[in-house]
């Protein structure tokens, strides 16, 4: 079935030039090493970490509800170091998942609940299901599905996953709609 | 509410080949190159059935099913000339991230190097099963040659018969040479198998159990799970302190054919971190997609305007018409349906159209507005009316999609030629919604 509208109160969310949608309830901490490519959606109770390290979002991806983005850190004999984090385009993040991973690829859906453990590497083409607990270090391999806890291979996803992945992000941008008038800014 | 479109491929090919739609189950599946799913190492599948299936480098944890991280200590190793004194060394020992087993805890010794110094445990059974697997291997052999050697008596009889009759000598002279050809083939005619197995002897009684199983309390935690005892089938530990580190499966990247024109379908890249492929014809890519367009809410026997989404995948204009189905073959349907009569043309796919906001197609298209609910770029929203015919249950209709199809797949652009357009016909089965009895 077609995405059905999604409705968002106008004046809760900044859309930038570049077609990003960010909530004003959404925390974006360290700001300045936040890179959000466009057209795509932060939603509410959102936390995006920069300020540990830098963190760059590709086009068309969605973080939904109450998801964390942090940089992963690495323990080294004198002390903590954090990596930037890097997610490709046309990535679907859902509700309340925690992404610590050092790397997500492209045309990757994280489900609802996930926990994604320090530096995993989430390569194009990948999906992780509801409630996955991704230990750290795990590397998903493109055309898989990771499940369970601690998650591993379950399913192989179809060869036009890619396809799949654009049209479902690009129809969440298209539906994902204001009502109400702006705010001033 | 699902639009069941029930094939995920589909074969294309030109003239002497087939243009249905094929599942991915009955395709036929080839293993292109098999890979670690960790480090990502690309094998060839001699290589793989070699290391039977396993990578070198990557374990997985016995205890949790993650993979294990290699980690590096400082270990003082005292001077056996001073006593005193004592010099730092790496070690390397496996841990899992996950569980937080380690190499340590099945006091299994520390390793110099980090990669390569972990070797597998002798199989108890390697002999026996590797005798077994020889002895069956000749069997087979034999069993082969068996075969070969029927059919030549098969046509020996013929030419025997023929001999019979021969007048003039020729066929005896096939005959023998056809004889001393296949007694090249049957060696071991009526030899025996060469290696022989050892029988096993029937155990007809168990010394009784040991006392201590019955006295000593169990303590769960060092008895191991079923999973983690079927994870290495060859040993089956049943205590934690035998739990061994195991090498990590391969994965593998295949390719799919038809199972009928024996053309590939799908041909990923060799990297097994490539997503594209050499070639891909999936259905997304070839055939309108038909989607509800908003959820409805049915009434029993009250007739209801339905919106479907059409979407086309190609770069030309399509020609879509939906008709009906034989109702004596139709058993799915549980409401009845009226659908357009006319033709409806879908535009093509412009990736460019949505950067402009201009809305030229409607010219270009003469749309009734009884029949086309909407148009935008590629899609088309087309109303049908339907009327359920149960008071409760989901509401299914069904009906056959035609359209016309041009074969770009095959038509070398050096050929010069008009592509052939051809009629495609799909039978689809819709899920419109459950109907509630109303109080």
């Amino acid at each position: 079935m077609e995405l059905q509208d999604i409705f968002y109160n106008n004046s809760q969310y900044i859309e930038t030039a570049s077609g990003n949608k960010v909530s004003r309830q959404s925390v974006l901490c360290g700001s300045q090493n936040i890179v959000i490519n466009g057209k795509t959606v932060i939603m509410t109770d959102c936390v995006i970490r920069g300020d540990l390290a830098n963190v760059r979002i590709g086009r068309h991806c969605v973080i939904s509800r109450n998801a964390v983005i942090r940089p992963p850190f690495k323990k080294f004999s004198r002390g903590v170091a954090f990596f930037p984090l890097h997610i490709g385009d046309h990535v679907f993040v859902d509700e309340n998942s925690i992404v610590n991973a050092a790397q997500v690829g492209s045309y990757v859906h994280i489900g609802k609940n996930c926990v994604i453990g320090r530096r995993c590497i989430l390569k194009d083409c990948c999906a992780i299901a509801d409630n996955t607990v991704l230990p750290p270090e795990a590397v998903v391999p493109p055309f898989t599905l990771f499940s369970g806890s601690p998650g591993k291979i379950t399913a192989e996803l179809p060869e036009c996953t890619q396809d799949l992945m654009i049209d479902v992000t690009t129809n969440y941008y298209q539906h994902f709609r204001p009502i109400g008038k702006g705010k001033e800014r | 509410m699902l639009i069941i479109l029930l094939f995920n491929e589909m074969s294309l090919s030109g003239p002497q080949h087939c243009l249905k739609l094929k599942c991915s189950e009955c395709l036929l599946n080839e293993v292109d190159s098999h890979y670690c799913p960790m480090c990502l190492e690309n094998m060839s599948s001699s290589e793989a059935k070699l290391k039977k299936n396993r990578c070198g480098n990557c374990f997985d944890c016995p205890s949790c099913g993650h993979t294990l991280t290699t980690r590096a200590t400082n270990v003082a190793i005292s001077d056996p000339d001073d006593p005193g004194k004592s010099t730092p060394k790496k070690m390397y020992y496996m841990a899992c991230g996950f569980c937080r087993w380690t190499t340590r805890d099945v006091a299994i010794d520390d390793k110099t190097v980090a990669s390569g110094g972990w070797e597998d445990i002798e199989n108890t059974h390697a002999k026996k099963i590797q005798s077994l697997l020889d002895y069956y291997h000749e069997l087979a052999l034999n069993e082969k040659a068996e075969r070969e050697r029927k059919k030549y008596v098969r046509r020996r009889s013929h030419l025997y018969y023929a001999a019979s009759m021969d007048k003039y000598g020729m066929v005896t002279v096939a005959v023998k040479k056809k004889i001393g050809a296949m007694s090249n083939v049957s060696i071991k005619e009526n030899e025996e198998t060469t290696t022989q197995i050892t029988t096993e002897e029937k155990i007809s009684d168990f010394p009784a159990l040991p006392d201590d199983f019955f006295t000593t309390p169990l303590e769960l935690s060092k008895v191991t799970t079923i999973t983690q005892r079927l994870a290495s089938p060859e040993f089956q530990p049943t205590i934690t302190n035998d739990l061994y580190p195991k090498r990590k499966h391969l994965l593998i990247r295949k390719s799919m054919r038809c199972k009928e024109c024996e053309h590939n379908l799908i041909k990923p890249e060799m990297n097994p971190l490539s997503i594209k492929f050499k070639i891909q014809l999936v259905i997304m890519h070839h055939i309108p997609e038909v989607r509800l367009m908003a959820p409805m809410e049915f009434r029993f026997k009250k007739e209801l305007k339905v919106v479907l989404l059409l979407i086309n995948p190609v770069v030309h204009n399509t020609t879509v018409s939906l008709l009906p189905v034989d109702k004596e073959s139709d058993s799915f349907s549980t409401a009845k349906i009226e659908l357009p009569k006319k033709e409806v043309v879908l535009a093509r796919r412009d990736d460019a159209a949505i950067y402009d906001d201009a809305t030229q197609m409607h010219q270009e298209f003469k749309d009734e507005k009884n029949v086309v609910a909407f148009r935008k770029a590629n899609k088309l929203g087309v109303i049908i009316k339907v009327t359920p015919l149960i008071q409760e249950g989901d509401v299914k209709v069904s009906f056959v999609l035609r359209h016309d199809y041009r074969n770009t797949a095959v038509v070398l652009p050096m050929e010069n030629q008009e592509p052939q357009i051809s009629w495609l016909q799909h039978r689809i089965f819709l899920n419109l919604g459950r109907i509630h009895k109303s109080k």
